[in-house]
């Protein structure tokens, strides 16, 4: 009987495999291999929680903020990246709900380090210099990843950032301006934009994950491609920014900080200095320059709306009655 | 006073999905006297030639919709440039002067493809 149960399971492999070779989507309620289901759910809550945790620092820019103009534009971006948190939390829970969880537990999760924020969050933002670098090189990252994820096979995931895409494209352009406004303006300005690449080279670096897990001891990117979730390695999504971005970067007369870092005809590909990734681990491990602060501006900011949680549900109990 | 009468037929709203990524659509509302039977009769009277990959019915009374005095609160003011690409537009001049492209829609989706190395 249990040799029976284990074939069936063998056969119900075999056409997820199949199914998803031939480029079928993998709907919630399907049946779906348990590592498919927990890399999903890794990816996606990191994904979505840390769209929050990108939003609340970047929120602090708003009175910041030199123009009107920019303070609407960054407000509008922030709204966004809060709006691609609940999105995103929303597939994450229906994954987690046959174990019984809610997004109550990702949140616990979080504070207690269980579930991570991505590595891009735990850095020090010094300038208004700094907020637009964020808004054009980060979310460029940011944009390359999300894009190499769009067909991927889980449905629900793939709607989602179909949604998100195409308000990316909003956050490129505002990210670009900024940039391009402070690249073109005064020396100071430009001085302060340089300071921003020089400071965020390395994370930028660091954005894609390590190109083998040996190099840190542990990557999710050979299942998520075996899986058909993304299509691209760590090191090919970086060659890929690389190649989108230098050009724009230096053609804005920025100096980008790796004297070693130039294109290799033959290999096809940007020879580059490595980021330190001892400092990704201890990043992955919360111990990031800023990672105790941004995990503190979580849990303040979760304490302090906890009465518009109650509040809500109060409501519902009046209409209901 | 006996409690309010459940008809026999209620009234269902109608979507469909037409591919795995593409948004619910609503197609129409019927009548039926439960679920399974609206799902029938949906794909009956509104699916007959269209394909789609999924179908949703829902009771009319569990959608709760906007009255009339509502939905006029969803007229928009044209003062919202900020909050799309609308205002960078003139990124795209200076681009070109680099030689490089706008990350307008088309570029950006285009990504999707992945890195292709020539």
């Amino acid at each position: 009987m249990a040799v029976s149960v284990r074939d069936a399971e063998k056969v119900k492999y075999r056409e997820f495999m199949e199914r998803i070779e031939a480029g079928e989507k993998i709907e919630a309620d399907d049946w779906m291999p348990d590592d498919y289901r927990q890399a999903l759910i890794k990816l996606i809550s990191m994904h979505g929680i840390s769209e929050i945790m990108g939003a609340l620092p970047e929120k602090e820019w708003t009175p910041k903020a030199p123009t009107l103009y920019r303070k609407l534009a960054i407000m509008a971006k922030v709204q966004d990246e809060v709006g691609h948190g609940q999105l995103l939390l929303r597939v994450a829970e229906d994954l987690i709900k046959p174990y019984g969880k809610t997004r109550e537990d990702l949140i616990q999760d979080l504070f207690a380090g269980r579930l991570k924020f991505h590595n891009v969050f735990h850095w020090k933002t010094k300038s208004w210099a700094d907020a637009g670098l964020i808004g054009w090189l980060v979310d460029g990252a940011a944009i390359i990843t999300q894009t190499n994820m769009l067909d991927c096979s889980y449905a629900p995931y793939a709607r989602a950032l179909k949604r998100i895409a195409a308000e990316e494209v909003f956050h490129a352009q505002h990210g670009e301006a900024i940039a391009v406004a402070l690249a073109t303006g005064t020396e100071e300005q430009k001085e302060m934009l340089q300071d921003a690449l020089n400071r965020w080279w390395p994370a930028l670096l660091m954005f894609f994950g390590p190109p083998t897990a040996e190099l840190t001891g542990s990557s999710k990117q050979e299942i998520t491609i075996k899986y058909k979730i993304r299509k691209n390695t760590n090191e090919e999504l970086r060659q890929f920014y690389l190649t989108k971005y230098v050009p724009r970067i230096q053609g804005l007369g920025l100096t980008i900080p790796d004297e070693t870092l130039r294109w290799d005809d033959e290999k096809k590909e940007w020879i580059y200095k490595q980021p330190d990734w001892n400092l990704f681990l201890k990043i992955t491990r919360n111990e990031g320059p800023m990672s105790q602060e941004r995990l503190r501006l979580r849990r303040l900011s979760y304490e302090n709306n906890a009465w518009v949680r109650e509040a809500l549900g109060l409501n519902t109990k009046i209409f209901a009655s | 006073m006996a409690g309010k009468k459940v008809p026999f037929y209620e009234e269902f709203v109608v979507f469909s999905r037409k591919t795995p990524t593409s948004p619910c659509q609503e197609q129409f509302t019927l009548l039926a006297p439960n679920h399974e039977i609206a799902l029938v009769m949906a794909q009956e009277n509104f699916m007959r030639r269209e394909k789609v990959c999924d179908i949703w019915v829902v009771k009319r009374s569990d959608i709760r919709c906007m009255t009339p005095e509502e939905r006029k609160t969803l007229n928009r003011i044209d003062n919202k440039d900020y909050r799309n690409t609308k205002g960078y537009g003139y990124l795209a001049k200076f681009w070109r002067k680099l030689d490089q492209g706008m990350l307008d829609e088309k570029e950006i989706l285009s990504w999707s493809k992945g890195r292709v190395v020539e």
